[in-house]
């Protein structure tokens, strides 16, 4: 989570905190059970908000009915999870799936060995998963380059602490399994250190995927639509990459992509700070 | 409504229902303990929790809360305007984001490499080449592989006319009481041509292209689409470079394809299948 998010969520957390101190100005017995009560879900809404916003925000607009028109001829529907067009008595239901290669290679500590293996794998994987889709889909990446002295600042200031957490450990006489996830982790802050070092520059990156079906009525469309995302999800499943229909703000923003994409990195961000 | 602004905006929106959610709380704490006032304590409080919890939200969702204070009904409009128009120039797509104007160019990636006809080395290449055109640009640049269904509208319309032309020819060889070899002639000829309307309707072709976006903001149209461009001439220099071909700004309709829904599936090419999967789901 970012400075900002930090600010929102203490701030917001104030409020229940406040209410606990003056909860018997509400009374006690039944009506200080149910401030309580209130407070508590305070409490949990917000922070169903700040971690799974993507859960609640849809099950409250699936419960109002509500439907957002996010331009002119577009709908998203209740549900939030599909981007609806109708043109000439034709339904045009558009969705989204999560589909990000990079971040799988990047937590991993691999041999280079195996990594060379799989990028010799990845055009044959990639022409596998498409060859058996016969509906039209997208595969986007959105990338901007970082500045790599920032970045290589940043991983030397966590191996650093990792490295203290490390000699900590080993002074208190710390269990195997403490040790060794220490060391997993130096090891995969180092390799990221060394890839930097070969002149690799590093990469903010969203990927996802965009499909597209039609339909003769709005139903017909999103149903045409779920079944294309499902096959879209088991002809990439041997990509080894977390596909995950997209729900929710994300999907407004990943729409707007498709008219203009943000022009820096920091406005990028601002989009994308919980899949960050 | 440039990023600044919007912070603002934001800002003033939390700091705004965070105020509403504290004096709610005070008030309903400083009103005296008695039977009928306490309901309307816990009233207070439960408005203030969802103020609170609103405040929160406003962090992502700004976008939505100020529409469904303003509108209070169950579709609401975010924004009712066309999400973008084709610029004068017909090399890129502009929206208006409060005072400022945004470009966006599309940039052609002719790619006709399969991994069947590639060595292990070559796949490597490949894959490398893949990383490198990705980490190309600082500026946020979006790269998309599209598999679409291939435009046979002029083709099934130029079929149709030539049916119609044929059946024309037929009716006057019939009337004009013309030989009966002549008139065989013309009926094989128009069953030829429907034979080949209903297969290419049958099925849909699909077609996979490679392309490359990217935005520039400006003040005015003209900057905003010079700044696009510019960036587009970096960005086909170092695809170019890297993949050894010669990329190309996409221009006029085609960016549609790439915008577009309509435009990945075209309602002729697919009206045979929609009926075909009506008669389907009607059996």
């Amino acid at each position: 989570m970012d400075e900002e998010g930090v600010m929102y969520l203490v701030f917001a957390l104030l409020m229940p905190l406040i209410g606990f101190t003056i909860l018997q100005s509400f009374g006690k017995g039944g009506f200080g059970i149910v401030a309580a009560a209130l407070l508590i879900i305070d409490v949990v809404l917000v922070m169903m908000m700040n971690w799974a916003d993507f859960i609640l925000f849809p099950i409250i607009t699936n419960l109002l009915g509500i439907t957002f028109q996010p331009a002119s001829g577009y709908k998203i529907i209740k549900g939030q999870d599909a981007i609806v067009k109708e043109i000439n008595g034709l339904f045009y239901a558009t969705g989204f799936v999560t589909g990000n290669l990079f971040g799988y290679s990047f937590k991993q500590e691999t041999a280079p060995e195996d990594e060379i293996g799989k990028m010799i794998m990845a055009p044959d994987t990639w022409e596998r998963g498409i060859m058996n889709i016969d509906f039209p889909f997208k595969f986007h990446v959105v990338a901007a380059g970082l500045d790599s002295q920032k970045v290589r600042d940043e991983f030397e200031g966590k191996r650093s602490y990792q490295e203290f957490q490390l000699s900590r450990a080993l002074q208190s006489g710390g269990n195997e399994v403490t040790i060794t996830d220490i060391q997993r982790k130096i090891n995969i802050i180092q390799t990221k250190i060394d890839r930097l070092s070969q002149g690799e520059r590093p990469l903010a990156s969203v990927m996802y995927f965009e499909t597209t079906a039609i339909g003769v009525s709005e139903k017909a469309a999103l149903d045409s639509l779920t079944s294309q995302i499902k096959s879209l999800q088991i002809s990439m499943s041997s990509m080894d990459i977390d596909l995950a229909r997209v729900q929710g703000r994300e999907l407004y923003t990943l729409f707007k992509f498709n008219f203009g994409l943000p022009t820096s990195f920091e406005e990028m961000a601002l989009y994308f700070d919980q899949q960050g | 409504m440039n990023a600044a602004n919007q912070m603002d905006k934001k800002l003033l929106v939390f700091l705004g229902l965070l105020g509403l959610s504290f004096l709610l709380l005070i008030i309903a704490s400083f009103i005296p303990l008695s039977a009928p006032t306490d309901v309307f304590k816990l009233i207070l409080l439960a408005v203030a929790v969802a103020a609170n919890v609103l405040a929160f939200s406003s962090r992502y969702y700004i976008y939505l809360i100020l529409p469904l204070f303003e509108q209070r009904r169950k579709n609401i409009v975010i924004n009712d305007q066309s999400p973008y128009w084709l610029s004068s120039t017909s090399d890129a797509i502009l929206q208006k984001e409060g005072d400022d104007f945004i470009a966006t160019v599309y940039i052609n990636i002719p790619l006709y490499r399969s991994a069947t006809e590639m060595s292990d080395e070559d796949k490597l290449n490949f894959a490398q080449q893949v990383s490198r055109l990705v980490g190309i640009s600082k500026e946020p640049t979006r790269f998309t592989t599209q598999l679409y269904v291939m435009n046979k509208d002029s083709y099934i319309q130029k079929l149709r006319d030539t049916i119609t032309l044929v059946e024309e020819e037929e009716a006057k060889l019939v009337t004009g009481n013309a030989p009966q070899s002549e008139i065989e002639r013309v009926r094989g000829k128009a069953s030829m041509w429907r034979k080949m309307l209903d297969n290419v309707g049958k099925g849909s072709s699909l077609e996979l292209s490679s392309f490359a976006s990217l935005s520039a903001r400006g003040g005015k149209e003209f900057e905003a689409i010079s700044l696009a461009q510019q960036k587009a001439r970096e960005m086909m220099s170092g695809i170019g470079a890297t993949f050894g071909v010669s990329p190309n700004v996409v221009l006029g309709n085609e960016l549609l394809k790439f915008v577009e829904p309509e435009y990945l599936i075209p309602f002729s090419t697919i009206s045979e299948q929609i009926t075909k999967n009506i008669q389907e789901e009607v059996i």
